[in-house]
């Protein structure tokens, strides 16, 4: 365990830093998940403005953050991200397959960046280079796009000197998009129009986009006011109406003009129910009249209600085009987005209610936690003493009632802190998200991740070590699984793959499943390979279960693909995949069928930290058993015991259960021998062992601590706890012992396990 | 291995009789495994402590005593006397374990059989491995004679880095 507080977090740049750290990741991880809704947007051929202006918000507050702190390659990144998104915003560029990528290569280069300036990844200067190009070669490619559009609209141009060109190309895109226009006029009470107003947009919105909106000077009297606002949907009139209507509410829809100069590539709203037009120039004059400088983003809160009352009449919104002046009268709010203080601000000011905590803190808690519940062991046993002496009863029972009350505080201390470490694994799943957007792309194939249970919560510790054996299993699955375009037509399944990704938690177990509905495992070709590349023998291959076969692949050394590819080629197998969840206390497991699909399901415990075990004897030493790992214990019967193959087994409940002798096993020496010996039936998924022990001790929480790394090499222990004596208990590690002792002593695979078992 | 042994601890060179004009001067800790002497660096001994209650591991390596809990952390616990080909010492009363921490990552204990001093040796007066004859492993980082008695100097990297 690391040193808490202390010396590092004395130091208040140093503590400033590290929050500087935390809260880009969380904007990078934020970035991260909007890229891929983005992704989804664009696929379906449409457009998400607020999304765009989300991503951009969150660059520019990278832009401040890194600003803030120095961070040369983070900010030089960032500015030109900013100025990429800023063209896209403004439609001065065209959201492109190309685009998204270079979006998806930033977030990953901030995710490198911040890995570096942690010290755990060399600096990828090399990458920021090759990215600043390219994002600069975008935005070079702009300048002609813009113009032209801008020429189509015969707009008078000193109404468009006074759009901001946000507005401009919002105005833009709803009309190329064939949406409706419409106009409504509300009247506010002054004293409600700040909730009010929010209140219709958040009506409108699902709707439709407010283009814009600005008072009219009509129909006010001292207490009230009428805002025009223009507002783009695709739905008609009367849906509209229904929407956002109440007695203050009149809306109308403008008309178009039928004009060659108007690009109008999907006409297809329905204007049955707009009403009469109007000429062609008060329409112009509408769509000018209706847009001020104010930003239709967030722009109501920043005008205070007063703010109004210095609209000159003139600016009515059924008028032909104001001059310009009186635009720039009304304009209050500042020019631009978010980008304007509102970015600023947000890059300074702490967003969410929520601290950040160093897992190491919660580590060192949790140590405490363990060592009180060892006090409170000792305090028992006390009052036990006390309780027994009858001139101290009362004294005792005094204790007792304390002791209880201890136990039970302890144990809320204990849970919340478990609580306070766990994190959803959504946290994990957005990253894999890109993943398979990257992976499908380079593989020209084409799948959807679709996630469940994204909100399952666990240790933040295993969360953290999830993400690698994860992605490689995702990887996998693109690279192993799902078939090419071409190939899944040809076998008559939909045309784009599916891999889903799917968590639950099962009593103190979460599971997590990942299912593609590719090609399958073909056992044949794992056997013929396995054999290919030694892991098996050919005697051997023909006697393996179906489910050995499948488990051939988390054997080291075992690749189907002859050729290594960029994805999943890269020398880590599924042997990696296996040792890493293995090393969670996780197991993992296989099934596939031939054509249909293949579904992995990892079975991992909820926390490290604190584990429920069954305390033993084993020639005079202590022993744990976590309790996920015992199915029962129960009395050894001698007489039952019976030799096959070299190998002790018994019959239990119908079936032939192989016991090892644990005491034999450790060659601990055991002087007294136990009269009354039981047997501790682990189980691993579907395999079982019975652990034959000397003593049963009782059931314990206890904190399991890692052993040291001159340890490692030794297997069968998953760590170790204090036992309150001041002596140490090891820890079994069920699965690697059960792994250790079928395989050693399966005739079958010897050839295969025996030197791993060694 | 040929190694003179300290005999009477007076011999070696008190802290205080140490002229410090003469040169840059490293501080080890010497101690004894059987009957021979040894000397490591001293800043990387974090603690010396008395043995607490050590729990075995089964199938570690013969040089693992086991591991003990020192104040809630974890410590592997090793002796070297196996890998030295040195008896056991019968009277434990003297036993101590060096918590040293190499920059593996963990703290581990190194059971002694007696700690004896701190001496403070120049360059000049370690002597290279071949003083103690022919080709010596990595882990001896040379010869310091103080006061006349020779301490076998150790680098505790290469010996503990399994």
């Amino acid at each position: 365990m690391a040193e808490f507080g202390g010396g590092r977090g004395d130091n208040a740049g140093e503590r400033a830093r590290e929050e500087f750290f935390s809260e880009a990741q969380e904007v990078v991880d934020g970035l991260s998940r909007d890229l891929v809704l983005l992704d989804a947007v664009a696929k379906r051929g449409e457009s998400d403005a607020e999304l765009v202006n989300d991503i951009f918000r969150a660059v520019h507050t990278m832009k401040g953050l890194s600003g803030l702190f120095g961070a040369a390659m983070m900010s030089a990144l960032s500015h030109e991200l900013e100025n990429l998104l800023d063209d896209l915003r403004l439609g001065r560029i065209e959201l492109s397959s190309e685009v998204l990528d270079l979006l998806f290569r930033s977030v990953e280069l901030y995710g490198k960046i911040l890995a570096s300036s942690r010290g755990d990844a060399p600096e990828p200067a090399a990458e920021v280079k090759d990215l600043l190009a390219a994002l600069s070669h975008v935005s070079e490619q702009k300048a002609g796009a813009g113009g032209t559009l801008v020429a189509q609209y015969e707009l008078d141009p000193g109404l468009l000197g006074v759009l901001t060109e946000y507005e401009e190309h919002r105005l833009r895109t709803n009309i190329q998009l064939g949406l409706s226009l419409y106009r409504m006029r509300v009247t506010f009470s002054l004293m409600t129009i700040d909730s009010a107003l929010d209140d219709l947009k958040a009506r409108t919105r699902p709707h439709g986009e407010i283009l814009t909106y600005l008072p009219t000077g009509e129909g006010g009297d001292a207490d009230t006011i009428e805002l025009e606002i223009l507002v783009a949907s695709k739905v008609s009139l009367d849906a509209l109406r229904a929407a956002v209507g109440g007695p203050n509410v009149i809306v109308a829809e403008v008309e178009r003009r039928g004009g060659a100069s108007v690009p109008q590539p999907d006409v297809r709203q329905n204007r049955a129910t707009g009403p009469a037009a109007a000429g062609p120039a008060v329409e112009t004059g509408e769509f000018s009249a209706h847009i001020p400088s104010n930003p239709p983003v967030g722009g109501a809160r920043s005008v205070p209600p007063t703010a109004f009352r210095t609209t000159p009449p003139s600016a009515a919104a059924m008028s032909l085009a104001p001059p310009p002046e009186e635009h720039a009268r009304v304009s209050l709010a500042p020019h631009g987005i978010a980008a304007g203080p509102d970015g600023k601000d947000l890059s300074l000011r702490s967003v969410s209610q929520t601290v950040r905590v160093d897992i190491r803190k919660l580590d060192h808690l949790m140590n405490i936690v363990g060592e009180l519940a060892i006090v409170r062991g000792t305090i028992s046993k006390l009052t036990e003493r006390v309780r027994g002496q009858l001139e101290m009863r009362e004294l005792g029972t005094e204790l007792h009632r304390l002791h209880r009350s201890f136990d039970r505080h302890l144990t809320q201390m204990q849970n919340g802190i478990l609580e306070v470490r766990m994190v959803p694994l959504g946290q994990v799943f957005d990253k894999l998200a890109r993943i398979v957007r990257q992976a499908a792309r380079e593989h020209e194939k084409q799948a959807n991740l679709v996630i469940a249970g994204a909100d399952t919560e666990i240790d933040k510790l295993i969360v953290e070590e999830l993400s690698d054996p994860l992605m490689h299993m995702i990887r996998n699955a693109i690279d192993h699984g799902i078939e090419s375009r071409d190939e899944r037509m040809r076998v008559g399944k939909p045309p784009v793959g599916t891999i889903a990704l799917n968590a639950f938690q099962k009593g103190n177990h979460v599971v997590i499943e990942i299912e593609d509905d590719g090609r399958g495992m073909d056992q044949k070709r794992i056997l013929a390979v396995a054999v290919k590349r030694r892991v098996v023998s050919e005697e051997e291959a023909t006697q393996l279960s179906s489910k050995e076969i499948l488990n051939l692949v988390f054997m080291p050394g075992f690749t189907t693909k002859d050729e290594a590819t960029a994805l999943s080629g890269r020398g880590v197998g599924m042997d990696v995949v296996k040792t890493n969840i293995g090393k969670l206390g996780g197991v993992v497991d296989i099934s596939s069928e031939l054509g249909i699909g293949t579904k992995m399901t990892i079975t991992l415990p909820i926390t490290l930290a604190i584990i429920s075990v069954l305390m033993m004897k084993i020639g005079g030493q202590t022993f744990c058993m976590p309790l996920a790992n015992v199915e029962e214990a129960i009395g050894l019967d001698e007489s039952l015991v019976r030799v096959v193959e070299g190998r002790e087994v018994m019959t239990q409940r119908g079936a032939t259960l192989p016991i090892v002798r644990l005491a034999k096993f450790f060659r601990i020496d055991d002087d007294a021998v136990s009269q009354r010996a039981y047997v501790v039936i682990g189980t691993l998924g579907d395999r079982r062992v019975g652990f034959v022990v000397d003593r049963l001790l009782g059931q314990q929480d206890i904190v399991i601590k890692a052993l040291g790394k001159s340890l490692k090499h030794v297997r069968g222990f998953a760590g170790a706890t204090e036992l309150g004596d001041q002596r140490v208990g090891l820890v079994l590690d069920v699965a690697a012992l059960i792994e250790e002792v079928l395989h050693h002593d399966d005739n079958r695979l010897a050839g295969v396990f025996g030197a791993r078992a060694g | 291995m040929t190694m003179g042994t300290i005999t009477r601890r007076h011999e070696v060179l008190p802290l205080d009789r140490v002229n410090e004009e003469i040169t840059k001067r490293t501080e080890f800790l010497a101690f004894k495994l059987g009957d021979e002497s040894f000397a490591v660096r001293i800043s990387c001994i974090t603690e010396i402590m008395k043995p607490l209650p050590i729990t075995e591991v089964p199938r570690a390596s013969a040089e693992v005593v086991g591991v003990m809990s020192v104040r809630g952390r974890l410590v592997t616990v090793v002796d070297l006397r196996p890998r030295f080909g040195l008896p056991a010492r019968l009277n434990a009363r003297l036993t101590r374990i060096l918590l040293v921490d190499v920059g593996l990552e963990e703290i581990v204990g190194l059971m002694v059989d007696e700690v004896l001093e701190v001496v403070r040796l120049s360059e000049a007066e370690i002597e290279p491995p071949s003083a103690l004859g022919g080709e010596q492993p990595a882990h001896i980082l040379g010869v310091g004679r103080p006061g006349g008695v020779v301490l076998v100097l150790l680098d505790l990297l290469p010996l503990l880095a399994v």
